[in-house]
Parts: C-alpha cells; structure tokens; sequence
C-alpha cells in the first residue's frame, strides 16, 4: 500500500483559491481524515488525490512517484462517494461489479470477488435488487463494496455517512474502521463531523480557508490545538474564548484579566508569555473548569444535562466559559456560582495570529 | 380558514386544469366530430349535431381513394422514423460532448447550433431547392429525411445537452473511478439512465418531422409525398372537402397520439428528470 504526499498543492477556480499551499505525508496503511466545515476545500482536495480534479499547482506522490496526470484508475484508487453515486439501472452485483468487467475479469472471478465483498458487507441477500429498491445503510455499504472488490491501493471516502441517521452513521463508522484494520489499505476520509473524524482516524488534518491548520492524532488535536481556530472546531461543546490582558501587578504571580475575572497560570505559561503586553486569546476544555467552593464569581446563564454529565455555561461581564460536570446536576439560570478552573490545563494564543503560546515542557 | 384557503386553492387548480384539458382536447375532438359528419352539417352555422348528420362516409372515402394517403403515410413514417433515429444518433453524443467534455469554443459551437435554426424557412427554401435539384434529389425521402435533420438536430443537441447537465456528477465520476473512458461512461452509464429523456427528444422529432408541411410542398412532388400533403389533397381548387380531410388528418394524428398515450409516462419522466438522486 501506498503512501501519500502532497506537495504545495494550489487549487484555484478562476479567481477562486480553494487550496492553499496544502502539504500532507500519509503514510502506508494510515487512515487519515480531512476535517473541516463546508466551503473548507476538503473535498477538492480528495478529488485531486483520486485524480478527478487537477492541482492548479504543486505535486501528488504516491510511494514517491507523481501521479499529477494519471487518471483515477492509474493511481489504483476507489473512491465512495457523499450521495452513493450508485447506477441506478444496474443491479447491487451489477454495480459492484462494473469496474471488474472494464478490467476484463472472467464472469466467474468478478463473481467470486463480489460475491465474497457481498458476505462481508450483509449484502449477499440484495446482490439481484436495484439500488431504489435498498435502504439508505445497504446503499451505502454497496458503494463501499464497490470500491473493497477491486482491491485498491487507496480508500477515499467523500463524507459517505453524512445522509445516514445517527445511529446508521455509529454503526457504519465502526464497520469502516474494522475494514480498514482487516485490510490494511491506505485510507483518507473527508469528513465535517468531528466525533467521526476523532473516533475512526490514526491522524486528523483540520482544514480551513483552504489551508491545512492541523495534523495530527485525535489526542493532540483535541488537547494539543495549535491554533485558537482548531481549539474552538474540535471538541463539543465549542469552547468560548476569552480576551485576556496579563496583569504583573502581584510581583512574580502573573495573573490573566478576563473582565472582571483572574485567572491563575502556571509558572511555565508566565515564562512562555515572556514581556508580552498585548492581550492574549484564553481557553480551556469544559472538563477542567469546576463549579463550587471558593473560585472566581460569575452567573449561570445555560445549563444543559446530556446524561453521563451537565454542560453549564457561566458568564461575567462580555465573557463566558464552559464547565462539564459529572452526572445529573441541578442549577438554576441566572443564580451566581464559584468556578475555578485547572491552570495546567489552560491553553493561550497569540491574539493577533491566532497561534498557540507553547510552554516549554 | 387555512381549510377554506385550502379548498380555495384546490377550486382554482381544478378550473385551471379543465381549462387546459379543453384547450389541449378541444381541437382533436372538433377533428373527430368534424370526421364524422356529412360536409352539409359541417359546413352549417352551427353544425347540425343530430344523430342524422353523422356518417362513415368520409373515413369509406378517405379509404377508397387510400392509394394516396397510404403511400404518404408509408413516407412519413420513412422520413420521420430515419430523422429522429439520426437526429438522437448524432444528436446525444454531441449534445453529451458539449456538456461535460472540455470542447474548445463550446459556446460559439453551440450558438452556431442554434443560429442555423434562425433563419425563416423561406429564406433557405430557395437556395436549398435550387442546391437539391442540382443533387437530383428532389421529390425524394432522403432530401425530406436531411432537411428535416437540420432543424431537429439543433433542438434534440439543446434539448439533450440541458438535461446531460443537469444529471449529478457523481455517477460519472464514480464510473471515471472505476476505470470507464468517456465514452464508456457515456454508453453504459449516461445513456441508460437517460432512456426518458432520448425518448421525450425523439418523440419531439419525430412529430416534428411528421407534421412538418412547408419543405414537403416545395421539396417533393409525387412519389415522396408525406401525410400533410396528401391531407391538403382535399381542399380542391373548386371545393374543399371538409369531412374526407378531416378523417385524413384524423387518420395520420392516430399513430401520433396513440405513441404519446403508450409512451406516456416515460415522456413524462423524460421531462420530469433531472431529479434523479446520484
């Protein structure tokens, strides 16, 4: 199986720069997804590694050779599409089959290939019927035998689950990625669902504007952001951001200003801030803020029970921030309460590029 | 008064679609009962509808003299059936290409396309006689079958190429990844999943060319002779025979409409697509 990588790649449609000097390394038989909202140039950026759209600019490898001007066969990739994009006139084994019989496969090894794809898939029993004849989960478990028969070198995956319902969505998650561990192949997914993109991938690359922000593991970008733009993306609910100044007014015990709130931070981060006097961009995941004891004052403005926990939002003066709590927990909106929060766990930013303030470990 | 706005809106949907279905039937019923009554009913202000007026005599006629309309229609199928088999031929392969293939100047080629369907007939009928009589081939069902090419072609490659384009590109994209050239894509993928609309394209061909009267005055004489012609037999120079040209015409529309009534609801697919979910 191949790797893949893409060098400086450019896509423009006339006045229209949808990728922006993109640069990815797959490696061999790593399952990678490409995450971002719509508009974020993801899907284009599948298209040019299946071949079906050309970079404007710069260089696709696959296992260090350029395939820029080989059609989407030449590059041995299989690609299952957002809509299925199943043939409507041809039969489950009909269209499973159809690349077989381009190739010239004798009727009995297409037979045998789609029929084994057929049992792998809980297909075997719809191989006669047409795909309006089949629920939304069987036509897509189709379009994914369509593309497991040829034995490809590459998946592509264009947000196959997003028409499913939720529960289809899980189960056929959990269904590609116990493929992907069977077979082993080289895979690149196209998602804009963060919880699928965390939970099947090796590594997630976070797209925006066209550019990529981010990759790397789920852990890394989940608690790891590198830019203020990949912390509010990843991870429900989105974290609110604070703008804070650094107040060194107390001698060497540097707090944040956040409104009328103080934050505390570690020794470390006021090393990392350095002499800065510029305001700084805060956040923090909602599992280590706490609500109760001493902690900064604020106002409970929205609570909302999930079931193994309650998201609580607490705002003061234009700012806010979110805190998990575990379990069922009973507050009222618009009564006060004490948050304080974890200061190993809070994460800067440079307020005018957006980047992370890294401490150094 | 959401109920009553309801029945309202129902009401209004109602009168509308009996006000087309009469427009639309209207005129094939006059044609029918104008077929079956005797020409001094007809001719009568207003026709004298009592059951005495009606005959058979007109259709008995028609039939007598069925040498003529018989070999016209023979030619009308000819004609018709070879123009709208070529016009769909050549036609959906290059309404096709200009839709999805990177053609150099598409667009002027397209509008050339349909610039040949601008000139009046009048204008090119003459040059065209004069261009045919020198090939010998006036009075024959080849020069029908080319001149009617000309202006169903145009129509048929705009027609097929609004609809290829309105088809989602992800059946063909699948098929490109799955291996297929274009024109296996166009062959065993666009095409069978476009049956509705050739059919809708062809059915508007083939009653283009069978209706078409003014290049079948000009063009043919005897033996080529297609159905209007022979229809417009019946109006004589001293009398025209109202009941006998109505049975005639009545006669020529059936094939016509009874096609449209087997073919319904792919025509009416044809039109409707561009819906489908790929």
């Amino acid at each position: 199986m191949p790797s893949i990588e893409l060098i400086d790649i450019n896509k423009s449609y006339g006045a229209v720069h949808v990728c922006k000097g993109i640069n990815l390394t797959i490696a061999d038989r790593e399952f990678v997804t490409l995450l971002g909202s719509s508009g974020c140039g993801k899907t284009t950026t599948l298209n040019m590694i299946a071949g079906l759209d050309d970079p404007t600019s710069g260089d696709i490898l696959m296992d260090g050779r350029r395939v820029n001007d080989l059609e989407p066969v030449g590059r041995d990739v299989a690609m299952v599409f957002q809509n299925y994009a199943l043939y409507p006139h041809m039969t489950v084994a009909g269209n499973m089959g159809f690349n077989l019989r381009l190739r010239n496969f004798s009727p009995a090894e297409i037979h045998e290939r789609v029929g084994a794809a057929a049992s792998a898939l809980d297909l075997s029993h719809v191989l006669d019927r047409y795909p309006s004849q089949l629920s939304g989960g069987q036509q897509q478990r189709v379009a994914i035998g369509r593309a497991i028969v040829r034995h490809p070198k590459v998946f592509l995956f264009d947000e196959p689950f997003s028409n499913l319902d939720a529960a289809l969505r899980n189960r056929m998650r959990a269904e590609v990625k116990e493929l992907h561990l069977r077979l082993g192949v080289t895979s690149i997914f196209v998602t804009h669902d963060q919880e699928e993109a965390l939970s099947i991938s090796d590594r997630v690359a976070i797209m925006r504007n066209g550019s990529v922000e981010q990759f790397g593991t789920p852990e890394d970008v989940y608690a790891d952001p590198e830019t203020v733009e990949v912390a509010r993306f990843i991870g429900t609910p989105q974290v609110e951001i604070l703008e804070c100044v650094i107040d060194r007014s107390n001698g060497s015990n540097t707090v944040l200003r956040c409104g009328s709130a103080s934050l505390p931070i570690t020794a470390r981060q006021a090393v990392a801030l350095g002499t800065r006097t510029e305001k700084v961009l805060v956040t923090i995941r909602p599992e280590y803020v706490t609500i109760g004891g001493q902690g900064t004052s604020a106002t409970i403005r929205d609570v909302q029970p999930t079931g193994p926990s309650t998201l609580v939002k607490l705002g003061w003066e234009g700012s806010a921030i979110m805190a998990r709590l575990n379990g069922i927990v009973r507050l009222t909106v618009g009564e006060t309460a004490h948050f304080s929060i974890d200061p190993m766990q809070l994460m800067l930013f440079d307020n005018e590029s957006g980047r992370r303030i890294k401490t150094k470990s | 008064m959401a109920a009553r706005q309801s029945i309202l809106g129902r009401a209004g949907i109602v009168l509308a679609l009996v006000v087309f279905v009469f427009a639309a039937t209207g005129p094939i019923v006059w044609l029918l009962l104008s077929s079956v009554l005797q020409q001094q009913a007809l001719t009568s202000i207003p026709p004298d509808l009592s059951p005495s007026s009606f005959t058979l005599a007109n259709y008995l006629e028609v039939f007598s003299s069925a040498a003529q309309l018989g070999r016209a229609i023979i030619n009308s199928l000819i004609v018709a059936t070879f123009t709208t088999a070529l016009a769909i031929i050549l036609g959906a392969p290059a309404a096709y290409a200009l839709a999805r293939l990177e053609i150099k100047h598409a667009g002027t080629i397209l509008l050339m396309v349909l610039a040949a369907q601008m000139f009046p007939a009048i204008v090119i009928a003459i040059p065209l006689f004069i261009t045919a009589s020198k090939l010998g081939l006036i009075d024959t069902k080849l020069l029908l079958i080319l001149v009617y090419l000309s202006f169903n072609l145009p129509i048929v490659i705009w027609v097929l190429r609004g609809f290829f384009m309105g088809l989602p590109l992800g059946l063909e994209r699948a098929a490109r990844v799955d291996g297929a050239s274009p024109l296996q894509t166009f062959l065993r993928i666009v095409l069978p999943i476009s049956l509705p609309s050739l059919f809708a394209a062809a059915i508007f061909a083939f009653i283009e060319a069978w209706n078409e009267f003014f290049f079948a005055l000009i063009m043919t004489r005897q033996t080529a002779q297609t159905v209007p012609l022979a229809i417009s037999a019946f109006a004589g120079q001293y009398q025209t025979m109202f009941g006998q040209m109505m049975a005639a015409a009545a006669i020529s529309v059936a094939p016509i409409i009874l096609l449209t009534i087997l073919l319904r609801n792919t025509i009416l697919r044809g039109f409707a697509d561009g819906m489908l979910k790929g």
